[in-house]
């Protein structure tokens, strides 16, 4: 991106206050999940079924809040490989500590919180502080947490206690529990965002760190209060999961590496930083577990699971990079351009 | 860290487990396969980070401490990670460690680590994953187990509740794992075009994960209004997932799969409201890790060569029929732990550090 982007994109001229430009991330994203969900009517009717959405819903609420995780620490520029382990702590500090009981939940519900706040400042303080690279930074202590998981757990799965998977698991007026935490959530983290000081000074800084500088902004507190927020996000998505499946692994969040990235690119966040795109995010989650629902439903072999899985990713990021009126302009520039050494040759 | 904790907890595990064995043991005879030269034995695991796999390395620490003549015992985790599977393997033969008995995760990725093993003079043992390659020549002997023998009981306990055919969906673990081709192979063996396959082929990939397991099986029930029986090759990971036909106002099918406490104790309290739910297991497999120990121990002592060349899992528990046993549920211990093992459960329950 080049540096006029990045000018445009903080300051509050006409293309920012344009509802189209604001919308964009949201109007393909929002475009592509109802296509999709077409789809499904027409090729994969069962997909669609009550009985599908509530078993698959949950799990899209899941990558829906470490979506928004990761869409904090994008925004900043930076990145969040300890999602795998974050999430896989708090699901074995939720069914470890308690073993099946019930009383023993909230003591690990805290504990499993207050060493996701440890960690993120950690991270935090990594990138933020000494300046180290987010991703080499995360990794680590990707490692150092999966330490701590088998230090919990010794790698061994233990049923989760009867009282989370209500809390997780159960559904509220035929909806799952799970919806309605990313609901909040989601709302939660839009109203914090784009509607407090913090959240505006939280979106300025990650656009142009250097600029805020310049006008006295904390740009290194609001760079680790992200990656501290994000390992709460992932605590909470980690709980849910120890809730939702009856017998969770030690390795829970692994899965979830990718698809966290995924679901903020899809959103329209940019990977450079910047505005976050919260509401595009959530919908993108649901498009993704939208999407391997539709692959489930038709039946395909694995590898094309995979394969529809990647093609509607790249199809989402191309959405992004190729803009199609400047690059029609350039085909007609090109064009023209011919027939002028056309008409010169003749 | 992790792997240092990680050892830690086995060698804690492997006192108890040796403490509790020799205690046992003591006025028992050595085996026969255990000979006079003294040895030192390695078990490495491609992936150690489930219960099974802790159960698992505690039945082969058990079974290595029957035999005096093992002067060093160690284990070492892959922790599902290839290129450390085969630099655990290469370390081990560098020390000099006499015989190795390797669960091979990665398949014929680590063949060349176990051919330089065998190479330098090691006891080579794989077991239970086909790493491929010859005995003999790449390493000393594969202990395989038999998937389609599982297949094959399932098939007929199939036939048995189902004698007019029906729908089978059958589930897996990760895409073109040879246990789950084995599998298939061998219920087709009985089953004939009555009994309709309607996963895709050759099965529902779920990676053994609860969680994919759980949006898999509820795409499925979405998809097929009738499903007669559930055949998965890990009974365990459905736990979590068998609820999913409440939602669709639908009684659980009837379910052929490998034993496990956590399913044992989900099908005693779930019966009652699911009329349709009858439950047939054969053995996880455990032992399988067992028979292995073995041949690597009677080829690095000189003792006799047990007579076995692959682990065939026993038929476990039929809720029809009641044998060889009905449905087994212990509440009192850890649900992660697997009653068809010769481990004891309250031993298991040790192992997995409950």
């Amino acid at each position: 991106m080049t540096a006029t982007d990045d000018t445009q994109r903080t300051r509050p001229g006409p293309m920012q206050a344009s509802p189209l430009v604001l919308a964009k991330g949201f109007v393909t994203v929002l475009i592509s999940t109802i296509v999709l969900i077409g789809l499904c009517y027409v090729f994969a009717p069962s997909s669609v079924t009550q009985g599908a959405l509530s078993g698959s819903l949950p799990f899209a609420a899941i990558l829906a809040i470490v979506g928004l995780g990761q869409m904090l620490v994008v925004q900043q520029g930076g990145f969040d490989l300890s999602v795998a382990g974050g999430v896989s702590l708090s699901v074995v500090f939720a069914t470890h500590f308690p073993a099946g009981d019930s009383t023993y939940l909230l003591p690990a519900v805290l504990i499993a919180y207050a060493s996701a706040v440890l960690i993120g400042l950690v991270n935090g303080l990594l990138v933020g502080f000494v300046r180290l690279n987010a991703i080499v930074a995360t990794i680590g202590m990707n490692a150092l947490i999966y330490g701590l998981v088998f230090a919990v757990s010794g790698g061994v799965p233990r049923i989760t206690t009867p009282l989370l998977a209500e809390i997780a698991g159960g559904e509220t007026f035929g909806i799952g529990n799970a919806i309605y935490f990313a609901a909040a959530i989601l709302i939660i983290v839009a109203f914090a965002m784009k509607k407090t000081v913090y959240g505006r000074r939280f979106e300025a800084i990650g656009s142009n760190p250097l600029a805020a500088t310049a006008v006295g902004l904390n740009v290194r507190l609001h760079q680790m209060m992200a990656y501290v927020l994000a390992q709460l996000l992932f605590c909470t998505a980690g709980l849910l999961i120890a809730g939702i499946t009856s017998q969770p692994t030690a390795f829970q969040g692994d899965s979830l590496l990718l698809p966290s990235v995924a679901v903020v690119v899809l959103g329209g966040t940019s990977l450079l930083g910047g505005r976050g795109f919260p509401i595009s995010t959530v919908i993108a989650a649901i498009f993704l577990n939208q999407l391997s629902q539709f692959a489930f439903a038709v039946g395909v072999p694995y590898s094309a699971q995979t394969i529809i899985q990647a093609l509607a990713l790249g199809f989402g990021i191309a959405i992004y990079s190729i803009r199609l009126p400047s690059t029609a302009m350039k085909i007609i520039k090109l064009s023209n351009r011919e027939d002028k050494d056309e008409s010169v040759l003749s | 860290m992790k792997v240092s904790y990680h050892k830690g907890q086995t060698a804690l595990a492997a006192a108890s487990v040796m403490l509790s064995v020799m205690g046992s043991a003591a006025f028992a005879e050595t085996p026969s396969w255990c000979g006079p030269n003294p040895a030192t034995l390695a078990l490495l695991d491609g992936f150690g980070g489930n219960s099974w796999r802790l159960v698992t390395t505690a039945s082969g620490q058990a079974e290595a401490a029957l035999c005096p003549s093992i002067t060093d015992y160690q284990y070492a985790d892959g922790q599902g990670n290839t290129q450390k599977a085969i630099s655990d393997i290469k370390s081990f033969a560098a020390r000099g460690t006499n015989a190795i008995v390797v669960f091979g995760d990665a398949g014929p990725a680590v063949l060349p680590a176990l051919k330089a093993a065998h190479d330098a003079g090691s006891i080579v043992v794989p077991y239970r994953v086909d790493v491929g390659g010859e005995a003999g020549k790449d390493y000393t002997k594969f202990i395989g187990s038999s998937f389609v023998d599982d297949g094959v009981s399932w098939g007929n306990w199939i036939k048995g509740i189902l004698p007019e055919g029906g729908n089978i969906l059958f589930l897996s673990g990760p895409a073109g794992n040879s246990q789950g081709l084995d599998e298939l192979a061998g219920m087709k063996t009985v089953l004939d075009d009555k009994y309709v396959f309607i996963n895709p082929e050759p099965f529902a990939v779920t990676n053994w994960d609860p969680s994919l397991t759980q949006q898999v099986l509820s795409a499925e029930i979405a998809k097929n209004d009738k499903i007669d029986v559930i055949v998965s090759d890990f009974g365990p990971s459905l736990v979590g997932a068998l609820p999913v036909f409440a939602k669709f106002g639908r009684s659980i099918p009837a379910l052929a799969t490998s034993d496990g406490n956590s399913l044992g104790c989900f099908w005693t309290d779930n019966v009652a409201a699911n009329p349709d739910f009858k439950l047939f297991t054969v053995a996880t497999g455990n032992d399988n890790v067992r028979l292995a120990v073995q041949w690597a121990i009677a080829a690095a002592t000189g003792g006799v060569m047990p007579t076995d060349e692959i682990f065939k899992a026993p038929v476990f528990e039929d809720s029809v029929s009641g044998s060889p046993s009905a449905v087994q549920c212990r509440a009192d211990l850890p649900g992660s732990i697997y009653l068809s093992a010769v481990m004891s459960g309250d031993d298991q329950a040790k192992a997995v550090g409950n």
